[in-house]
């Protein structure tokens, strides 16, 4: 059987979890800084009160003014993702996440371990945590599996028969669908609003008048196609992170820091030699939210200027102020053995004398944090202590 | 079980450069007389600094740059918040 847990409204439930003090309140996402003013998902008191995800802020501000918003944190969400994630792996469950909040998995494996399959998706729920009000859905296609627990209630789980599954999807509504909204809402002017509606058409008709797009999402109306999961290879990822003393805007500092931060995470011993294929950037703002920039290579380099490049123009994207920035290499290629060099490139040995002599100094002192680099800050400021600060260094 | 080899990452953070350090000072008419207990020869430089007046953590200073007896130079400020005395390189 394939299941599929689905966490609604990921993205506002995990900062939600850091503020019991917003239960049962009408709350909603805030707007992203620097884009228009929309809202994003909101809670079942906002959803009562008259207030949709995608609002206009001043639209839902009239229609609830009771409406709290909370900043968007996407680094926290996927940071809170990750770890539902492993600990879905560690309850023995291969998963493939679809997005932040909904992730497949094969229960085959595990049914054998829990007892059967109503236990092993009980396992599953309860390795998410009932904080999270997870449900899951299970069925012999995906579809059906991401439809049953889309219907599921809180911290249950519904198991579609195989031979029930177009029964199951038949009153069920389009949204379900992974079809563009000028598609449904072309549909809808069909008259097709229920998958039933749907797959009771020709597939040749629907081809015809949608395209593929359209002729994918009748076989899944009919509960047809995706019947296979693939798993992902759980991440290797080293991060570091450096906190400032005081958020920082400057563009320049920001480089300098992202440099010494590129610095330590290429020293870590971990990472054995072998070069980052994704690197994702990420900073809590002044004000409490976060932002984040995922970035994959074309070709895998552990070269720091390369890095250097392909992260910085990323930083000009921070909408606010920096109070951390949080640097994660990902995806790290198979170890591979490195040619050596007839003429050494200007400044190696140099460089290889300093790395020793620091690592020296450091042993001497008996503190890993007794080198540091010195960061220029703000070196304009009045204040001497906020020009500059000392960013501790691993190589 | 699927096993994990990635680490829950390294977090370290900045230290600020060049914190202001307690220092006692003697003061004669507001201008110090001795630091640490030496004597101060000669006030070179007085200036103030006032910042931040728009947070809630403004900054009201009078710096000194003093010559000691021992030849040393130094530069001293008094914040006019605490009114305690601290040492800095300026």
């Amino acid at each position: 059987m394939i299941a599929c847990l689905s966490i609604p409204g990921f993205s506002l439930r995990a900062p939600l979890l850091r503020r019991p003090e917003l239960e049962g309140k009408p709350v909603a996402l805030a707007p992203v800084p620097g884009t228009r003013p929309l809202l994003g998902s909101c809670t079942r008191a906002a959803h009562e009160a008259g207030v949709r995800p995608g609002m206009l802020l001043s639209e839902a501000l009239a229609t609830c003014p009771r409406l709290e918003l909370v900043e968007q944190d996407p680094a926290g969400a996927e940071e809170a993702w990750e770890a539902v994630l492993r600990r879905l792996e560690e309850a023995g469950f291969a998963v493939e996440p679809a997005e932040p909040g909904c992730v497949y998995f094969e229960t085959r494996g595990v049914e054998r371990l829990a007892g059967g399959l109503e236990q092993a998706l009980r396992r599953a729920l309860d390795a998410v945590g009932e904080e999270w009000g997870a449900r899951v859905g299970a069925a012999s296609r995906r579809f059906a599996a991401l439809a049953a627990a889309t219907v599921a209630p809180a911290g249950r789980a519904l198991v579609i028969d195989d031979g029930e599954a177009h029964l199951f999807l038949e009153p069920l509504p389009l949204d379900l669908l992974p079809l563009s909204p000028e598609r449904r809402e072309e549909l809808s002017e069909l008259g097709v609003k229920r998958l039933g509606e749907l797959a009771r058409l020709p597939r040749s008709a629907v081809a015809d008048r949608l395209g593929a797009d359209g002729a994918e999402a009748w076989q899944l109306a009919r509960g047809e196609g995706g019947a296979g999961v693939e798993p992902r290879r759980p991440p290797a990822e080293i991060t570091e992170t450096l906190s400032f003393p005081e958020p920082v805007a400057n563009e320049l500092t920001l480089a300098r820091a992202l440099a010494a931060l590129l610095e330590r995470l290429l020293a870590r011993p971990e990472r054995a030699g072998r070069a980052p294929r994704q690197l994702a950037l990420s900073a809590k703002l002044v004000g409490g939210g976060s932002w984040r920039r995922s970035l994959t290579l074309r070709e895998p380099t552990a070269e720091p200027d390369r890095l250097r490049l392909a992260l910085a123009s990323k930083l000009a994207e921070l909408p606010a102020p920096t109070a951390e920035l949080r640097l994660e290499l990902g995806e790290l290629t198979e170890s591979v053995g490195t040619q050596a060099e007839l003429v050494h490139p200007r400044g190696s040995r140099l460089r290889e004398r300093l790395r020793v002599g620091l690592r020296q100094v450091r042993a001497a002192v008996g503190s890993a944090d007794a080198v540091c680099t010195v960061v220029e800050v703000a070196p304009w400021s009045r204040i001497p202590e906020t020009r500059a600060i000392l960013v501790p260094r691993d190589d | 079980m699927v096993a994990h080899p990635g680490d829950p990452g390294h977090s370290r953070s900045a230290r600020r450069l060049n914190e202001p350090r307690p220092a006692l000072v003697a003061c004669e008419d507001g201008v110090p007389a001795a630091v640490d207990r030496v004597r101060v020869t000669v006030v070179r430089e007085e200036w103030r600094v006032d910042d931040r007046w728009w947070t809630e953590e403004p900054v009201e200073r009078r710096y000194f740059e003093a010559l000691l007896e021992t030849g040393r130079n130094v530069v001293v400020f008094r914040d006019e918040a605490s009114g305690k005395w601290f040492r800095q390189s300026a």
